[in-house]
């Protein structure tokens, strides 16, 4: 009787999450990290949104320009704003506005307040020049106006001062230094606001200090600080305190012995405060200090060594503007990170250390709460951090604080745990690859071993093999109702693994390895909502650089996957585990401008370009026979081919695209490497066949004349050089990005075009447009054209006759008005191409991607009159100028992806389904099937009916069928 | 002396001699001319009926082939005359596929193959030696209103379009030109 029971069991307890509401294919096959980018020490804190709100939220500009809140109690983002796609220089500036409900941020030119709770946008002002400071002034009644907001530019060599307003963001008051000083920062106590500004020339720089009377903007001081030895670059500087009581500037002497510091407005006299080395020189200074006026005067001067870490707490005295050591915080092994948060008067500084968090009040060295650290997982040590101390008691005390940790990670570590945990290293991808989940070669290779010896041992090998896996029979017993219900419940998608990599059935399950600007590897799991299977520091990138791959290829022979920087920097991992197999470091090997995988005689490799589209001399067995086709120091398109001479190969340039005069090429497309076509012609409606133009070998060159607003698109055979189709484009606006993408027998582009006076032959239209060109073989229905039949065709002698023209394609255009730009594009890949692509575009402006039907975008739909019926057969319906980007075209649904750069496709095993992969910023992945799902039962189909439908007949069958027999041999004998 | 026979008993007379079948229906006269006993009594009473209508002579073997040849053409010409019949309602029931059109599109296939297949037993009746040379012709024209129907069934699944008469029928057998040089694209 156990055994019934039991099954009850299981039937009740699944029964009802099957009859729960059926999950949408939204947020179930689609996935996103939503990211902000690195937080930067200087513009993360913790803040009221709501000055009577005890709850604070966390607010960061990150390294790639994204300013977001973040909830400090779960980690999930409340909003962003992305404010780095003007902006050209990274460097941004966020300050809370205390006791407000505003932060103020300034990125680029232009200096925007946001609402702190719901993050729009309440004033926004644009000047010219770059921002170097921004400061929100204190006022010292505290009357209600909203406060002040101090905006330090650099424009044309001169520093210009500007107060805005802080109820609409105008402008108060200017001030312009003459000077051609280097702005470096702006800082204020509630009298006085100071400019600090580099003086001099870059061989060594002075300090000059700038007072202004903050109301009316007039300079009413100004002295100079003699730092010449010590100050060669505005990264020197260590820290201009903002607005406290006793603001400073400080800076260490070259050989890091000396931290010099002047309390700002006290003229000329500069404190020596010796920085003490334990073990090893000092690498590394950093200063902390509160950023309110009503905060003690107090800062604490924090020391790394290579191998350790310590940090000294002074005190300013404020009657005689001096500065005294307070006590030491001892000296730690490791990294650490100290943060800073003041309550009211008080001010505490945190020190996160490799295995405890400490806090410690300002004013004396007595320690407020100590917090052993427990982390999820190994993390790396800790960067830097923001921290928030909260007294709940007299002497108990609560703290969390973010924290960046060397793996790029942003951890919440709540009183020594961690609350959460941010992957904000995942963003700012610069390259991204599909790579296919090795298959398990356990079986295979024991098959083969069996195959291999003699019959009798090869079959005691396999009994015992069975035996073997005997042990696994009551798992898999176990298992049998839950696999079996679990396929027939709706809803309830089979459980993936965790922590298992092995493909499926459907081809859904694949890797992607992506590499950040950070110079950091990821390796992300498709199949399972996109997680993060293994990430890998692959090489240390300087601050405000990025790492510029040039490629990055998985290897599906091999399991590994190579990526090339431009310095000529590899690293070979391995692709499911991310163990490095090989690397070399930066400036190793020649730079490169791209990379190419190849086909040598001997393997596929990737075979770097150089600069200029010279790839040099290869081996003559790793030497491709194939052409080549790359891209000149300017843009132009060269053809090339290796000629083989004894034991190594020479590329020789073969033909070279040069566009016309003050034109350039702004890029240049291909039909995606894995690109079938199933039927090689388009079926009209009286069943005539209009033949597709399939040549292999056609990339889309374009170019643009920025002084004529002109673009023109330049089809061009690979081979040959051939120019097989050309158009020209007025009044467009080439500072919009202009997109475009190459696949199967079409090509399309986006662009802002304007109606030129000079157009007289169109209807020309005014707005971002998108124009999408069919090519055929010959206009004629059932005609080949000329090559007509012939089973192969070169380009090279496209005929007999010597010297012919090449068979140019017969092209039909359309183009079509679309809302929005049109960042990026890219079309499905399936299989075997018999599912019909999708136009995959990213809208920068609305955050979204969007998928175009073929059918929407048909050159051949009828123009002005109502399809034929034969049309009709075809699918073509009536044109219309304008395509909406209709809610449902939109792949990343409610979600915001933003910051995308590119999409990347590949195909599933079944034929209808397409996965994506959208990096940048953000990284959002999905399937998509622009044909429908036509090979797999969708969500809604109701195999619980069908199987009880079964049931029932079954059990009507066998009830009924003694039944009818019974009643049969009766009616036998009553006849 | 001998004394006659007695009358056979009631019941043999009435076995000898049923009741005549009478109509469901009483009360409604028998047309003129019918006699009901016409087969009851003929078993006892043929004379009277071989005198009634004159006895006719047998038909000569050439009327008889005649006769069966008249016949044979009958049977030569049946199908041509549903085929007007046919083709309205292949007209009529249109072009697309559904279980109707199917269906007769399947009937006006198998009907002309049945009787193709069928030619001798249908004309097999006609047989004897008079007429087998003249059947050769009736067979002949036989078989051509078969193929006139067979066609008239060809015709419907040509408007069907289920023939692959034009270039797109056979598109999946033709092949892509392979390209003779291949060229990567490397920027």
């Amino acid at each position: 009787m156990r055994l019934p029971t039991n099954l009850l069991y299981l039937t009740l307890s699944i029964l009802p999450s099957a009859f729960a509401v059926f999950a949408d294919e939204a947020y179930n096959v689609d996935y996103h990290y939503e990211l902000l980018g690195i937080p930067q020490p200087h513009t993360t804190f913790f803040h009221r949104p709501r000055k009577d709100e005890k709850a604070t939220l966390l607010y960061t500009l990150s390294d790639l320009g994204v300013l977001g809140a973040v909830n400090p109690g779960v980690g999930n983002v409340v909003w962003r704003q992305f404010l780095g796609q003007d902006a050209h220089s990274e460097t941004g500036f966020l300050r809370p506005v205390e006791g407000e409900n505003t932060v103020v941020s300034a990125i680029g030119s232009s200096v925007n307040a946001w609402d702190a709770m719901s993050g729009r946008e309440i004033w926004g002002n644009n000047f010219g020049g770059a921002i170097r400071d921004l400061e929100v002034l204190e006022t010292a009644t505290g009357n209600d106006e909203a406060r002040d907001v101090l905006a330090l530019f650099e424009e044309g060599g001169n520093a210009y001062l500007r107060m805005l307003k802080g109820t609409n963001g105008d402008v108060a008051w200017e001030y312009k230094d003459g000077s051609s000083d280097v702005p470096l920062q702006v800082s204020t106590n509630v009298r006085n606001v100071f400019v600090v500004s580099l003086h001099g020339s870059s061989g060594g720089y002075n300090l000059k200090v700038t007072i202004l009377d903050p109301v009316t903007g007039k300079r009413t001081n100004e002295y100079t600080l003699t730092t010449k030895a010590d100050i060669y670059a505005p990264e020197d500087v260590l820290l201009v305190g903002a607005n406290s009581a006793a603001p400073i500037i400080a800076w260490t002497d070259k050989p890091m012995k000396n931290l010099k510091v002047n309390i700002l407005g006290k003229t000329g006299d500069i404190q020596n405060l010796p920085l003490k080395e334990s073990d090893g020189e000092i690498t590394k200074v950093a200063l902390h200090a509160p950023h309110l006026v009503q905060s003690l005067p107090h800062f604490v001067v924090h020391s790394h060594s290579d191998v350790s870490n310590r940090a000294d707490v002074y005190h300013i005295d404020l009657s005689h503007k001096s500065i005294k050591l307070a006590y030491s915080l001892p000296k730690l092994p490791g990294q650490g990170a100290i943060s800073v948060s003041s309550q009211d008067a008080n001010v505490y500084f945190t020190r996160h250390t490799q295995d405890e968090v400490v806090v410690v009040s300002s004013a004396s060295h007595g320690i407020l709460g100590r917090w052993p650290l427990k982390l999820e997982k190994g993390r790396g040590s800790f960067v830097h951090g923001a921290s928030e101390v909260v007294q709940r008691t007299a002497d108990t005390y609560a703290v969390r604080s973010a924290v960046v940790t060397t793996d790029q990670d942003w951890v919440l570590v709540r009183n020594g745990a961690e609350g959460w945990s941010r992957l904000e290293g995942l963003s700012g991808i610069v390259a991204a690859t599909w790579a296919e989940i090795p298959e398990s070669e356990s079986l295979a290779k024991v098959l083969e071993v069996e195959a291999e010896s003699n019959p009798l041992s090869a079959y005691i090998h396999r009994v015992t093999r069975h035996i073997d896996d005997l042990q696994y029979l009551p798992d898999y017993l176990q298992n049998l109702p839950k696999r079996f219900l679990s396929s027939i419940l709706p809803g309830e998608s089979a459980p993936q693994k965790q922590g298992v990599l092995a493909r499926d059935n459907f081809g859904f399950n694949k890797l992607v390895i992506v590499a950040t600007q950070r110079g950091r590897l990821y390796g992300l799991d498709a199949g399972n909502q996109g997680s993060i299977v293994w990430s890998l520091g692959a090489f240390e990138i300087p601050a405000g650089k990025k790492w510029d791959v040039k490629g990055i290829w998985a290897s599906p022979s091999k399991g590994t996957t190579t990526v090339r920087g431009a310095e000529g920097e590899f690293i070979q991992v391995n692709t499911t585990t991310g163990e490095t197999i090989a690397s070399t470091t930066p400036g190793s090997a020649p730079v490169i401008q791209s990379t190419v995988v190849v086909d040598g005689p001997l393997q596929k490799w990737l075979l770097p370009i150089g600069t200029n589209g010279e790839p040099g001399q290869v081996p003559a067995v790793l030497a491709p026979k194939e052409y080549l086709v790359v891209q000149g120091k300017n843009g132009e398109v060269k053809g090339l081919k290796f000629e083989t001479k004894g034991d190594v190969a020479n590329p020789v340039v073969t033909w070279t695209f040069t566009p016309p005069a003050d034109h350039r090429v702004t890029g240049v497309v291909s039909r995606p490497a894995h690109d079938p076509v199933a039927s090689i012609g388009n079926v009209l409606g009286d069943r005539t066949v209009l033949y597709k133009y399939l040549n292999p070998n056609i990339v889309l060159v374009t170019t643009v004349s920025d002084e004529a607003s002109l673009a023109s698109f330049y089809l061009l055979d690979t081979v040959s050089g051939d120019i097989l189709y050309s158009t020209i484009h007025e009044g467009v606006d080439t500072k919009q990005p202009i997109a475009s993408a190459l696949t199967e027998n079409w090509f399309s582009y986006s662009l802002w075009a304007d109606i030129t006076p000079t157009t007289d032959a169109l209807p020309a239209s005014k707005g971002y447009q998108i124009i999408i060109s069919e090519m055929y073989e010959s206009q004629i229905p059932n005609d080949r054209g000329p090559l007509d039949s012939v089973p192969e065709s070169s380009s090279l002698e496209p005929s007999d006759i010597p010297n012919a023209e090449p068979a140019l394609p017969h092209v039909i255009t359309q183009s079509f008005l679309i809302p929005e730009a049109i960042g990026h594009m890219s079309v499905t890949e399936t299989r075997q191409g018999i599912t019909t692509r999708q136009l995959l575009c990213t809208l920068p402006s609305s955050n979204a991607i969007v998928g175009i039907p073929r059918t929407v975008l048909d050159p051949r739909r009828p123009v002005g009159r109502d399809p034929t019926p034969a049309e009709l057969e075809e699918g073509l319906y009536r044109y219309h100028p304008v395509i909406e980007f209709d809610p449902k075209l939109i792949l990343t649904h409610k979600r915001e992806v933003i910051g995308v750069k590119d999409v990347i496709t590949s195909p599933a095993i079944l034929e209808s389904t397409s996965l994506v992969f959208a990096y940048g910023i953000d990284v959002f992945g999905t399937r998509v099937t622009p044909s429908f799902a036509f090979d797999i039962l969708g969500k809604g189909f109701n195999k619980l009916s069908l199987v009880s439908t079964v049931i029932a007949l079954w059990v009507g069958v066998v009830v009924l069928a003694p039944m009818v027999r019974r009643k049969q041999i009766n009616g036998r004998w009553m006849a | 002396m001998a004394a006659p026979p007695p009358p056979p008993p009631q019941w043999v007379i009435d076995l000898n001699t049923p009741p005549a079948a009478r109509p469901k229906s009483a009360g409604i006269v028998d047309p003129p001319g019918y006699t009901a006993s016409s087969t009851g009594s003929k078993a006892r009473s043929p004379k009277q009926v071989s005198s009634k209508t004159p006895a006719r002579a047998p038909p000569t073997t050439e009327e008889m082939d005649v006769l069966k040849l008249k016949k044979a053409w009958e049977v030569a010409l049946a199908p041509v005359k549903q085929l007007p019949m046919t083709a309205i309602m292949m007209y009529m029931s249109g072009n697309s596929l559904q279980i109707f059109s199917i269906m007769m599109v399947l009937m006006a296939f198998k009907n002309p193959f049945m009787g193709l297949m069928a030619t001798n037993q249908a004309f097999e009746r006609f047989e004897s030696k008079g007429t087998r040379a003249k059947l050769i012709m009736v067979k002949g024209v036989y078989v051509a209103m078969q193929i006139l129907a067979l066609a008239l069934g060809i015709w419907k699944v040509n408007k069907m379009g289920l023939l692959p008469t034009t270039r797109s029928d056979w598109l999946a057998w033709e092949t892509v030109r392979d390209p003779m040089e291949i060229a990567i694209p490397a920027f």
